[in-house]
């Protein structure tokens, strides 16, 4: 069996397999807590104010089912969409793993070598994940009071620190494409802040995501355009 | 009928309950890593390459993990430890959980600080329910939407590190924006996130340079948490000069 078929004949087949499978097994056994609670303990909340609540979070979030995992696709790929959206804390750990695994192995991003690097690092920070939550999550009392008062607050700074390193990374290879995807990303949220996206209603968060990641790729193939040109010339050959 | 509802929501059967949907993260991630390893062999990745990318990620995943901690904390504080650890390994991020089980609480008349086991119940419930529209998406499209790249790629090999530059800068430039307005709607530039973000940028940019040019490997592995934590340390510093 040559490379390319193991990849696309076994691994990914594999992958979609357990990956549906432990989507499935994710959605059930997450209501195991609200089923235990209200079994066990007999605390049934009428359906109608679950209803209403649930009704509530998706007037907020609804746009973001359909729209975060169709937007940060292209960097995930399949495993990864899979992991992301089970384990949560995409733009905090699973992007940055995905793209740090990937830089330290040397490996050109999205191709297969780094999908299946990317899968590596995504799984390790997963991991990583659940054991410092479980260490904190049994001894949450101990580690506040050790944690001092400047520490928590430092690490408010964690995230904008974070966000600005892993548009670094990117911004290195393509310095073009970075400065102009931060002037189109700050035009949106300038419109969308100044109330200009109002007439979008509940929408206009997904909406600047859209045109942030979307209209990016699509500067991207403009400023490239030559590089592409020669890839072309190379498929007709 | 004046129960502390946190007793019970932190009773060993409701562990018992977060651990087992814990366990499938769990399960999914090992399976994944072993099928990309077998992968890795077949696709010429070498262990080295892969020693690399596992260090790097635990590196880079360390931080921000003691960032989600500490937020789970404010969480436990309502909603219990068991839940708030479910909830975190899970599609959770903070923001949501508080938003979702505010929502459940509310419909049952009251607020987060002010819970009973009723109210608590219907939290929970709405944080699961509320999280559905992810994993359902993602259960059932995942699969198809390779259609996405295809049709943004139009089959040209040389379009695909684009494509993931350009969604990564685009999506990250968005998650940055909000550090660099004020309340108003105008630009800010000189706020202590704004100064955290640039710094970050600005120092993963250097160290990036520094280690493909020279082909420093410890320094390719260490590039994002140095410059993460500095740039977190800066912004902090700036925040008590101002």
């Amino acid at each position: 069996m040559d490379k390319k078929s193991y990849y696309s004949e076994t691994y990914m087949p594999g992958i979609i397999r357990w990956g549906k499978a432990t989507m499935l097994l994710g959605i059930i056994t997450m209501f195991l807590p609200p089923l235990v609670f209200s079994a066990v303990f007999g605390y049934w909340p009428p359906i109608s104010a679950i209803l209403t609540g649930t009704l509530a979070q998706i007037s907020v979030s609804g746009a973001f089912y359909v729209v975060e995992p169709i937007s940060y696709f292209p960097i995930l790929g399949i495993p990864g969409t899979y992991m992301t959206f089970l384990s949560g804390n995409t733009s905090n750990m699973r992007l940055p793993c995905s793209s740090v695994a990937q830089e330290a192995a040397g490996v050109e991003f999205g191709s297969r070598q780094g999908t299946i690097i990317s899968t590596i690092g995504i799984g390790v920070s997963v991991i990583v994940n659940i054991i410092i939550l479980t260490i904190g999550a049994i001894g949450s009392n101990v580690i506040l009071g050790i944690l001092p008062e400047s520490v928590t607050s430092a690490l408010n700074f964690l995230l904008p620190a974070l966000f600005g390193a892993v548009f670094g990374q990117f911004a290195v290879s393509r310095p073009k494409l970075a400065v102009v995807s931060i002037v189109i990303v700050f035009a949106a949220n300038w419109l969308s802040k100044n109330g200009y996206l109002n007439f979008l209603g509940g929408f206009a968060g997904s909406v600047v995501i859209l045109i942030a990641v979307f209209g990016s790729i699509f500067a991207g193939s403009l400023i490239y355009k030559k590089e592409l040109a020669d890839d072309t010339e190379e498929q007709v050959k | 009928m004046n129960v502390n509802y946190l007793e019970l929501a932190n009773h060993p059967i409701m562990w018992l309950a977060a651990a087992i949907a814990i366990s499938v993260v769990i399960l999914q991630s090992v399976i994944f890593i072993r099928k990309s390893l077998a992968a890795a062999a077949e696709e010429g990745i070498t262990n080295k390459q892969i020693k690399m990318a596992v260090k790097s990620s635990v590196i880079a995943s360390i931080g921000p993990a003691i960032v989600i901690l500490v937020t789970m904390i404010s969480l436990i504080i309502s909603m219990g430890a068991p839940v708030s650890w479910m909830r975190l390994s899970f599609i959770g991020s903070v923001n949501y959980e508080a938003m979702a089980a505010g929502f459940g609480a509310q419909a049952m008349g009251t607020t987060l600080d002010n819970l009973d086991p009723m109210a608590f119940s219907c939290g929970v419930w709405v944080m699961c329910c509320g999280s559905l529209g992810w994993l359902v998406f993602t259960l059932l499209f995942t699969d198809k939407m390779e259609k996405v790249n295809h049709l943004l790629s139009r089959g040209r090999q040389k379009m695909v590190p684009i494509i993931s530059a350009g969604a990564m800068l685009g999506a990250f430039a968005n998650l940055s924006s909000g550090n660099f307005f004020n309340a108003e709607g105008g630009f800010d530039l000189l706020g202590a996130p704004a100064i955290a973000t640039i710094c970050g940028c600005i120092l993963m940019m250097i160290l990036t340079k520094l280690a493909r040019t020279k082909n420093i490997g410890w320094l390719r592995e260490w590039a994002f948490a140095i410059a993460m934590f500095s740039g977190m340390i800066i912004g902090s510093v700036w925040n008590s000069m101002v």
